[in-house]
């Protein structure tokens, strides 16, 4: 039987500020795998720049950390070759929402079998507390001395916007939650997305776990496949906070309607050998 | 004066865009690759879908044509411009000769007002003959193709054929092509003297252009992935692929952009299947930061970079090999890369092909730097040798004790595990790693690291270097003068060194296949020799300054960087200048 520590790298301990919100989505994936039972061999954690991007380092699965913004096509990439693998892609708000944006948008258009969770701290960590695209508006940083001007970005719309089957919300504040989100992410075939609220305690103090915990709220009895409730609740911000699922409906992935890729893995397909035969299309 | 061959033709088909210039071109090609004889074609069009002025030159011989040539046999002129242009003495379009009073120019007769010079003009019922099938306009092409094919003294009914494929699908407007090109064969040979050509018909060619050829050369070589956004002149390897995708068993995506398309395919080459991008300058600019992340991460990784002349935009539907700069510099710091520069349809091929074996062999970027000329003009080949293996480099065994995914290793190769591989489990990372990849930038930071890791990925270089293939050159043995060439000009080079050999000076010629890294025999090849002279269709002679500080040797330099591709006489008469055996080049 598989533990969530059987999915952590023990020579690499964390090395996030003490009280970091992903230090609850590294627990969160770790146990979402070993309740799934997936095998470590079949995890790619993929992720991009910034604090968030040094999760698969401390994950004993495949993992790959790559180029801001950049997580979502690599991971496509490697779901594309190996449908076989659960693919993770793990970033921050700065990170995909800002350069990834329209990698984002057309990875859940096409509906790539990927979970993409987010952490989403309104800031950006590791190149020392600049405005996100999430930031609200007023909040004070190093690039927003006078408070961010700016209408924050919507996750969860865009990812509706955009055609993703699963969105979500959580919050690194309540584990259990996030791990049962987590795992209805990487159980459900085609692209999740999960926006996981995880207070900067470095960077950003106005949107602390005090701030959140009282105002989050779980979505209960909400029906996922009702496009337009979810979009509505997607606006729902402030002083209540739904966290939960938002949308989760069944459509084909796009592994399902390619024509090459519907043949099985493309790892696992031959490859075609050039012959005279071949050439003859060329007189 | 271009020598006219008797084992030779050349034929322009000349009108705007939207008259079907290219394809009629393309038929020509086709229907003297079926007769047996080699074809090589030459595109000349503009970045508009109708209008403007362009034109599809073939020549074909029976013996291997290297270039378009120069000097002109046929003209089939589908407007009055058309007609003006390609027989005025004064025009030198590209570099392109016009036709002279030996050369048949074809045109519809009720074409009248042309300024007449010393050519056989042959005006014929074009668009009356195409009336008499179809109402469609396109068809007095056929009728003109019908009498250039009489012209050059090949064979009507592998041209019918070659029509009726062209048309397979549309039944009946197959045969009233047929019949509207017989009835322009007809009429050309009743009122109109053949150019008496005798060639020597072999077997028949494949038809192949060098954007397919990069193709299936990565077909060949295990691909099963291509992604890549559109951009002229790479585009035609990404449309062969998108047709064959079923076929070949190879996925093939346009993605939201060209930063995508490669960090898709870095996705995919690290879960261990062979997946390539490509693209021209301006798309390639913005891939340059994935480029770092697979010299880094060494993960393979195969990239097609078709040149087109820049900046910027530039001349989007134009040939150049400026690119040579951004693909040495492309992505921040030193890392290993491979960098090949296929001089024609073969080598276009055989080079990519050997690319996907490498790029995993050496967990490295490796790029086929091909331009427009190379890319999307037609050629015609006997077959390629098929047999390859295919070699997937260092692999972890499964389960590795203590696996390291960057283990120092005196060839700067380290075993490879890809997901899904029971143990192993290891991350790759785009920062500095130590042996396991863990990041040691921060908690963890040993400058040994840093310096072992920089060591170890460049030695993949020197490793590299050992294996490489020597030079290839032509006519070096003797040659006092030597020219150094890369690319796309390496046909029209060759036919440059023929010309100046015919007239008793020794001269040859080596082709920079390896563009990086270079290989040291270059240095030894150009020793002693009386001058070395660098011929490249940029600016600034990028190879050629590369190579004057890797081996201290100063080249005399003869770049072309109007869009078009250098042609042989034109070379030749250039080169014989910097040689000082002419005193200036008198164009006629």
């Amino acid at each position: 039987m598989m533990n969530m520590n059987d999915y952590k790298n023990k020579r690499v301990p964390p090395d996030w500020c003490p009280g970091c919100g992903n230090f609850a989505q590294l627990s969160a994936i770790t146990m979402a795998l070993a309740e799934l039972k997936i095998d470590p061999k079949d995890v790619v954690v993929a992720s991009g720049i910034g604090c968030s991007s040094n999760m698969p380092e401390f994950l004993n699965t495949y993992g790959f950390h790559g180029l801001h913004g950049r997580l979502v096509p690599f991971a496509a990439g490697v779901k594309w070759a190996n449908s076989k693998l659960t693919v993770i892609a793990y970033g921050g708000d700065g990170d995909g929402f800002f350069e990834g944006t329209q990698h984002f948008y057309h990875t859940a258009k096409r509906n790539v079998d990927i979970t993409y969770m987010v952490s989403d701290n309104q800031v950006f960590g590791l190149t020392t507390g600049q405005a996100s695209p999430t930031a609200p508006i007023g909040l004070r940083t190093k690039t927003t001395p006078d408070g961010n001007i700016e209408t924050p970005f919507n996750p969860i719309a865009f990812a509706l916007n955009a055609g993703a089957t699963f969105v979500a919300r959580a919050f690194s504040g309540d584990v259990k939650h996030l791990k049962d989100i987590t795992v209805r992410a990487i159980k459900h075939k085609g692209f999740s997305f999960i926006d996981v609220i995880s207070p900067c305690v470095t960077w950003n103090k106005e949107n602390s776990y005090e701030y959140f915990r009282p105002r989050v709220y779980h979505l209960e009895n909400n029906d996922v496949t009702n496009f337009d409730q979810a979009y509505k609740l997607a606006f729902e911000w402030g002083d209540h906070i739904p966290i939960g699922v938002f949308y989760e409906v069944e459509r084909p992935t796009y592994e399902d309607l390619d024509e090459v890729l519907r043949d099985g893995p493309l790892i696992e397909q031959k490859v075609h050998t050039l012959t005279e035969e071949d050439l003859e299309e060329f007189a | 004066m271009t020598i006219m061959r008797q084992n030779e033709v050349i034929i322009r088909v000349a009108g705007a865009a939207g008259d079907g210039v290219q394809s009629a071109g393309e038929i020509l090609v086709r229907t003297f690759a079926r007769s047996g004889l080699y074809a090589t074609s030459y595109n000349y069009y503009q970045d508009i879908i109708r209008g403007g002025e362009s034109w599809y030159q073939v020549r074909a011989s029976d013996v291997k044509v290297k270039n378009q040539g120069d000097g002109l046999d046929i003209l089939v002129a589908l407007n009055q411009d058309g007609v003006e242009r390609h027989t005025n003495p004064d025009i030198n379009e590209g570099g392109a000769s016009p036709l002279g009073k030996d050369g048949i120019a074809i045109f519809d007769n009720s074409i009248k007002n042309y300024t007449k010079r010393d050519t056989n003009y042959c005006p014929m019922p074009l668009a009356d003959i195409a009336a008499k099938y179809s109402k469609n306009t396109l068809l007095k092409n056929t009728v003109g193709l019908g009498a250039a094919i009489a012209a050059s003294g090949i064979d009507f009914n592998i041209f019918a054929d070659v029509i009726r494929d062209q048309f397979g699908k549309k039944g009946d407007i197959a045969e009233l092509n047929v019949k509207a090109a017989k009835e322009g064969y007809d009429y050309f040979l009743a009122n109109y003297k053949p150019l008496g050509k005798k060639f020597k018909f072999g077997k028949k060619k494949y038809m192949i252009s060098g954007g397919m050829a990069v193709a299936l050369g990565a077909v060949a070589g295990g691909l099963k992935m291509y992604v890549a956004y559109p951009m002229t002149p790479a585009s035609s390897a990404l449309h062969f692929l998108a047709q064959h995708a079923k076929k070949y068993g190879v996925f093939v995506k346009i993605p939201e952009d060209e930063i995508s398309a490669i960090n898709t395919v870095i996705g995919a080459n690290y879960a261990g299947v062979r997946a390539m991008t490509g693209s021209s300058g301006g798309g390639f600019a913005l891939m340059t930061e994935a480029v770092g992340l697979s010299g880094m991460t060494e993960v393979p990784l195969v990239i097609y970079e078709a040149q087109r002349p820049g900046p910027s935009t530039g001349l989007p539907t134009k040939t150049e090999q400026g690119d040579l700069n951004q693909v040495l510099g492309a992505s921040q710091g030193d890392f290993p890369r491979i960098v090949f520069a296929p001089g024609d349809i073969e080598e276009a091929f055989y080079l990519t092909r050997e690319a996907m074996n490498i790029a995993e062999k050496y967990q490295t970027p490796v790029f086929i730097m091909s331009d427009l000329y190379l890319a999307e003009h037609y050629d015609t080949i006997d077959s390629f040798d098929l047999n390859f293996t295919i070699d997937h480099g260092l692999r972890a065994k499964d389960n590795e004790q203590d696996y390291k995914r960057y283990l120092i290793t005196e060839t700067g190769i380290s075993p490879r595990a890809i997901p899904g591989q029971p143990g192993n489990m290891h991350n790759e990372d785009s920062d500095e790693h130590n042996e396991y990849g863990d990041v040691v930038s921060d908690a963890v930071t040993n400058p040994q690291d840093r310096i072992r890791m920089m060591q170890k990925r460049m030695r993949k270089m020197d490793t590299y270097i050992e294996e490489m293939r020597p030079t290839p050159t032509y006519h070096i043995e003797d040659a006092e003068y030597v020219i150094i060439q890369w690319g796309s000009t390496k046909g029209t080079v060759e036919e440059a060194v023929d010309i100046l050999r015919s007239k008793g000076i020794k001269i040859g010629a080596i082709e920079v296949k390896n563009v990086f890294p270079l290989n040291p025999d270059i240095g030894t090849l150009l020793k002693n020799k009386k001058k070395i002279i660098a011929v490249e269709n940029n600016y600034s002679g990028q190879l050629s300054k590369y190579i004057s500080a890797q081996f201290l040797v100063k080249p005399d330099l003869i770049t072309k960087y109007d869009g078009e591709a250098f042609y042989p006489n034109a070379l030749a008469d250039e080169i014989e200048v910097r040689i000082g055996k002419k005193k200036e080049v008198i164009r006629e």
